[in-house]
């Protein structure tokens, strides 16, 4: 798309090279005619030259005629006027007609005529100061003065006409000169009158479409602008406030960062006090790992102790069988001993008496054998249940001497980490008090900004009046663009 | 190492006890008749066997099995230095062969010996003879049952041993053949 100043460039450009065309054309005209009618004035003093010469001839001839009448010299003032003019006169006359061979040729053959009159008209007068008036006219009377002039009468009318020739094609040189300058200057001002109307129309139309849509632009952009100043007005405002609060933030920051300071240097002593406190625990933790070591090789004992108890309970129990079939087998005697006790009648009876008491010591040892296997079996219950209890202490005491290791370890590293904390709780407070020191410049920083916000306030407010203002020339800008439309 | 209280106690009730009874005089323990009886169990179920019936107790003795058109018959055990036949008690009263060993054997003399096997032994019981109660023979299923005992705590059948071996003499002589006869 062109730019408004290249079109109005481009358009004074044609303009400039159709005013220069016909300027060349009409200089070129008038340069035509001026020389033209340069060569009509130089034709022009060709015949008075030409005349000139024929004139000075008819002074000396009448000066000539007066003396000879008169025989006074005084008359032939003329004559001399003449003789001194005329050797000039040929000569400016050769000089004019110089580019001209015809007068050349004719002014070469009119000299000898010329000289050959003037040394007539001196010879005469002579003849009249010598020999008086009769003999001078009796020259006279031969007629070669008037066949001398007739001569340079005819070749000066020949000249004549070669130059009146000459000026009716010159004049009519300047004519035609003179009109193509005329139509040049004419047709090319009305060419020209046409082309920067056209190129105006349309420049102004393109210009004002384009300047149209951009003021229509602009329009927009300054209600944008508007708007825009209008937040930033609103944003400054808030920015101004929230400045103000920023600062009462800071300040309160800054007494907070001071009881940091006075909290780090306390948590500093603590941390060096919990540090002597857990080396001491470290200590004890010591002596504690090395009592649950002996109560781990207590209860190992006891372990071992218990199993052995547990063997010993599995002896009891297969000993304890060897009875109860002992029983059985004498309770199944002392029934055979009953049966036959039974089968021999009186004779059996104290028999049978003893074999019954047998039998029920038999049950009695029986029962008993029950009443064992299930002691055996309880403590054998029993032993397993305190064997499994005393494995699960043993694991307990193991986990706890490993507990016991880590809380060791663990101590270690509080008191490495206490020692790690009392430096930084140090460097805690030295930062803390340098915070504070940056806290305070932050402040004096802030109502600086709470400053620069105010003044983004009344900047933004003067943005606000100049895109109002911007708003009003794009409106009148708008009003001048649309006028002629409108009208 | 001394042993548990409890159990010097034990052994000196046992102890007591055999001493008493051997102090009483005999003529104190026939004041009350009593009879005795074996309780058992057979498949399960309690019965008792008179003593009076039998002639003698044993258990976990072996029995060689032998094939017998007898379905009753478990075989041959050896005993008291002679072979004796060992008849499934269960399958004589009427029940299936026990499935448990039957490890208990009541024998007794008749022709021959015979051995009556059972699963369970539960003891031997002195029991006066009131409490012994004869039974109504109605009941096929109870036709070697004719007394019933009946206790505080216990009711069971009197199994009568002649009549399961008069049973097994039956099932003998249905056994051999014909021509023998």
């Amino acid at each position: 798309m062109w730019t408004f100043g290249r079109k109005i460039a481009a358009g004074f450009t044609l303009a400039f090279l159709l005013l220069v065309v016909i300027g060349a054309v009409a200089y070129r005209s008038i340069t035509s005619l001026a020389k033209t009618n340069q060569w009509v004035t130089h034709t022009y003093v060709v015949l008075d030259h030409i005349t000139e010469v024929l004139s000075l001839l008819k002074d000396a001839e009448t000066g000539q005629r007066g003396y000879i009448i008169a025989g006074d010299e005084t008359y032939l003032e003329p004559y001399r006027g003449a003789i001194d003019r005329l050797p000039k006169v040929v000569k400016e006359l050769g000089e004019l007609t110089a580019d001209n061979a015809n007068q050349q040729r004719r002014l070469d053959e009119a000299k000898p005529v010329i000289a050959e009159r003037l040394a007539l008209l001196k010879r005469m007068i002579e003849v009249r100061r010598e020999a008086g008036l009769e003999v001078a006219a009796k020259d006279i009377r031969t007629g070669e003065g008037k066949r001398l002039m007739d001569d340079l009468r005819r070749i000066m009318d020949q000249m004549d006409h070669e130059e009146r020739d000459l000026l009716r094609q010159r004049a009519d040189e300047v004519a035609a000169a003179a009109s193509v300058a005329k139509s040049t200057i004419v047709f090319g001002t009305v060419f020209c009158l046409l082309f920067v109307t056209a190129a105006g129309f349309l420049i102004t139309r393109s210009l004002s479409g384009q300047i149209g849509a951009a003021v229509r632009h602009v329009q927009s952009s300054s209600a944008e602008l508007q708007s825009a100043a209008n937040q930033q007005a609103s944003g400054a405002k808030e920015s101004s406030t929230a400045m103000t609060e920023i600062t009462t933030t800071i300040s309160e920051l800054l007494a907070t960062s001071r009881q940091i300071a006075e909290s780090a240097q306390r948590v500093a002593h603590v941390a060096e006090e919990t540090s002597s406190a857990a080396r001491a625990g470290d200590q004890t933790v010591q002596k504690t790992h090395e009592s649950v070591s002996g109560i781990k090789r207590q209860v190992d004992l006891i372990v071992t102790h218990m199993l052995d108890l547990g063997k010993k309970s599995q002896q009891i129990g297969g000993i304890l069988e060897i009875i109860n079939e002992l029983a059985e087998q004498t309770n199944i005697l002392a029934i055979n001993a009953t049966i036959e006790a039974s089968g021999a009648g009186d004779a059996g009876k104290r028999f049978g008496v003893v074999a019954d008491e047998i039998r029920k010591l038999a049950d009695r040892v029986g029962g008993s054998t029950k009443e064992i296997r299930l002691l055996i079996e309880e403590i054998r219950a029993a032993v397993n249940t305190t064997v499994m209890a005393t494995e699960g202490g043993s694991k307990a005491v193991d986990l706890g001497a490993l507990q016991f290791a880590e809380v060791t370890a663990a101590l270690r590293q509080i008191t490495e980490l206490l020692g790690t904390t009392t430096e930084a709780a140090r460097e805690i407070e030295l930062s803390t008090k340098q915070q504070a020191t940056a806290v305070a410049q932050v402040n004096a920083a802030v109502s600086d900004i709470a400053k620069a916000s105010k003044e983004t306030e009344v900047s933004a407010n003067q943005t606000l009046q100049t895109a109002g203002q911007l708003a009003g020339l794009s409106r009148e800008l708008t009003r001048l663009i649309q006028a002629p439309a409108n009208a | 190492m001394t042993a548990p209280p409890a159990v010097v106690s034990k052994a000196a009730e046992l102890r007591n006890s055999f001493d008493r009874a051997r102090a009483i005089p005999s003529s104190a323990q026939a004041v009350e008749l009593v009879e005795g009886l074996l309780s058992i169990r057979v498949s399960g179920d309690p019965y008792a066997i008179r003593i009076s019936e039998i002639s003698g107790l044993a258990n976990d003795r072996k029995v060689v099995p032998f094939s017998s058109s007898i379905p009753e018959l478990l075989g041959v055990a050896g005993i008291r230095g002679g072979l004796v036949s060992v008849y499934s008690l269960a399958a004589l009263l009427g029940y299936s062969r026990e499935a448990e060993q039957a490890r208990w054997l009541v024998l007794c003399e008749a022709e021959e010996s015979v051995g009556l096997a059972f699963s369970d032994f539960e003891g031997y019981l002195p029991v006066p003879l009131t409490q012994v109660y004869a039974t109504d023979q109605r009941d096929a299923a109870r036709a070697y049952v004719k007394h019933v005992l009946r206790t505080a705590d216990l009711v069971c059948a009197v199994v009568s041993i002649p009549d399961i071996l008069e049973l097994i003499k039956r099932r003998c002589d249905n056994s051999r053949p014909s021509k023998e006869r």
